[in-house]
């Protein structure tokens, strides 16, 4: 077996990793499924590929690739904007629909199935401004450099699992070390309780569509920068980003990171052990697994 | 008698509109007292304290906390603006550690100040600085009641509500937490009280108001109201006025 599953495997549950940190924080703090998450992803990615569109065409010289790596100055900057404009068009999906449904006390199937409605009209949006056709940030071609061991990396993969494990500490000790992180936790366990210790639930609520949303607009930047750009991109990766979260335990950060790793590498050992077309049924496996042995995940609460 | 702290004008509340619980209930605490709801189950009690906390939707009515009228503040507005409120159960962020409840109970004051403000509930709640790092859940009956009641008074709040404090602890334990309730009362906290456990709650409160049916059916001095066998056996279910209360 070809040791490099380890290296692909570690790069995919990278990208999973980040986007089921944002579903986990927003589930456990919103309360219910978003099946629109995936598609934060696929917009942060054609964000980004916009604006550095645009910076290209002001200035040439930000598309020159910053050695050793593939892409120039235009895509850290548009990331950086990317990362903003990704979390206010959450914070406008949830003011334009799910904020009404919570003032009326929806049931939770409620803000599923309008989640679904906003996710089919998300990517539909895509299709229609960039079309279906795959995209890219950089086509230029990077050499895959020997790490030892037989595995092989390429500078942009290196620097991606980099920024993925920068972004999974910061948030961590955002939860854990600062007020706006133990708020959100207080939030998630008891939203009565927290308001009445004088925690504005509605700043936390926003907080988490941000903070998601820019989570999953990096997943979506990186998926693009090592994969292609396309509007089913979150699509495609919201069954892994919803087993990450449920393995690592809902309301976990570094659960949902281990988790998103995990499934990474099992996904990438599947392709090599029986085939490429079974990749997508690892995670609908390790899902069911973890929701008949243990449902509250590796790092979960027991309610 | 001064004039009230906290007030409540003509208050209609509930979870639905239809079905209101409280049923327009004008009611007042004056600074410095210690008052105690009482009733039946069902009287209301909880619904009331909770609609003034702002957990239960207000229906009509008015309420006011220091000459300012708080009625349709949220609940966490209504903290800042001086009204801590500790629910029955559920009061304690239970998958945190004690300092991290009380992190979050200072979070509203400068940086500066809040260490000192942990500092001063952790010297007057020793049970709780002796472990900081301890989750809450893993707390005994009476300790998570203090860390809830510290949580609450750890903005110095001119008023305190607390919703059945000694519910499910055993009477040791409830004595201890009515003894901390008079000393809170005692170092200047206006307190309001809903408590099934009448001959305790009656033993040290300033006045008591008996609830029925979502409206004030009577209300006096703990002494005449735990004197009165019509008081006790009608709205207490107690055979001689003051004898503990059902369950």
């Amino acid at each position: 077996m070809n040791p490099q599953f380890i290296m692909d495997g570690l790069i995919a549950g990278a990208i999973i990793g980040l986007g089921a940190v944002g579903v986990t924080l927003t589930y456990s703090i919103l309360r219910f499924s978003n099946f629109a998450h995936g598609e934060l992803l696929s917009w942060g990615a054609y964000l980004a590929l916009a604006v550095a569109g645009a910076l290209g065409f002001l200035s040439a010289g930000l598309t020159k690739p910053i050695a050793p790596f593939s892409f120039g100055w235009a895509l850290p900057i548009s990331a950086v904007i990317a990362i903003g404009l990704t979390g206010l068009l959450a914070l406008a999906v949830d003011a334009l629909l799910f904020s009404s449904f919570r003032r009326r006390g929806s049931a939770i199937i409620i803000m599923v199935m309008a989640s679904f409605g906003a996710s089919l009209a998300l990517r539909s949006l895509l299709e229609f401004l960039f079309t279906s056709k795959p995209a890219y940030f950089t086509k230029a071609l990077q050499i895959a450099m020997k790490l030892g061991g037989g595995l092989r990396a390429t500078p942009d993969q290196l620097l991606m699992l980099g920024v993925a494990l920068v972004a999974v500490v910061t948030v961590h000790l955002l939860m854990t070390r600062t007020d706006i992180g133990r708020a959100m936790r207080a939030v998630s366990e008891n939203p009565a309780l927290a308001s009445i210790a004088g925690i504005d639930v509605r700043r936390v609520i926003r907080t988490v569509w941000f903070l998601g949303a820019a989570l999953a607009c990096v997943a979506g930047i990186m998926s693009g920068l090592l994969i292609q750009i396309r509007p089913y991109l979150g699509h495609d990766l919201l069954l892994p980003l919803f087993a990450a979260a449920i393995l690592g335990g809902i309301g976990s950060v570094p659960g949902a990171m281990l988790a998103g790793l995990i499934i990474g590498l099992c996904e990438a050992l599947a392709v090599q052990a029986v085939g490429a077309e079974w990749r997508a049924a690892v995670s609908f496996v390790i899902l069911i697994a973890v929701l008949l042995v243990r449902p509250r995940g590796l790092f979960g609460k027991a309610s | 008698m001064t004039a009230p702290i906290l007030s409540t004008h003509g208050l209609v509340a509930g979870y639905e509109p239809d079905l209101p619980i409280v049923r327009g209930i004008d009611f007042s605490v004056s600074s410095g007292e210690l008052v105690v709801l009482l009733g039946p189950n069902g009287a209301g009690k909880s619904t009331f304290v909770k609609a003034i906390a702002g957990l239960v939707p207000i229906h009509a009515g008015t309420m006011m906390l220091n000459g300012r009228d708080i009625t349709h503040v949220s609940p966490h507005r209504k903290v800042a603006e001086g009204l801590a409120f500790v629910p029955q159960t559920e009061n304690v962020f239970a998958t945190m550690t004690i300092l991290e409840n009380l992190q979050i109970a200072v979070a509203h004051l400068p940086k500066a100040k809040r260490g000192a403000a942990i500092e001063a509930l952790f010297s007057r709640f020793p049970d709780l600085a002796a472990r900081p790092s301890r989750l809450a859940g893993a707390l005994s009956g009476g300790q998570r009641q203090m860390l809830a009641v510290a949580r609450a008074l750890a903005l110095d709040p001119p008023v305190i509500i607390l919703d059945e404090p000694s519910a499910g602890l055993s009477p040791k334990i409830v004595s201890e937490v009515f003894d901390m309730l008079k000393a809170i009362n005692a170092g200047g906290v206006t307190v309001l009280l809903v408590e099934q456990n009448v001959k305790a709650a009656l033993a040290i409160a300033s006045r008591a108001v008996i609830l029925a049916e979502g409206r004030i059916a009577h209300e006096g001095l703990p002494e005449e109201l735990a004197s009165d066998p019509l008081v006790g056996k009608i709205y207490l279910g107690t055979a001689h006025g003051h004898q503990g209360a059902p369950a």
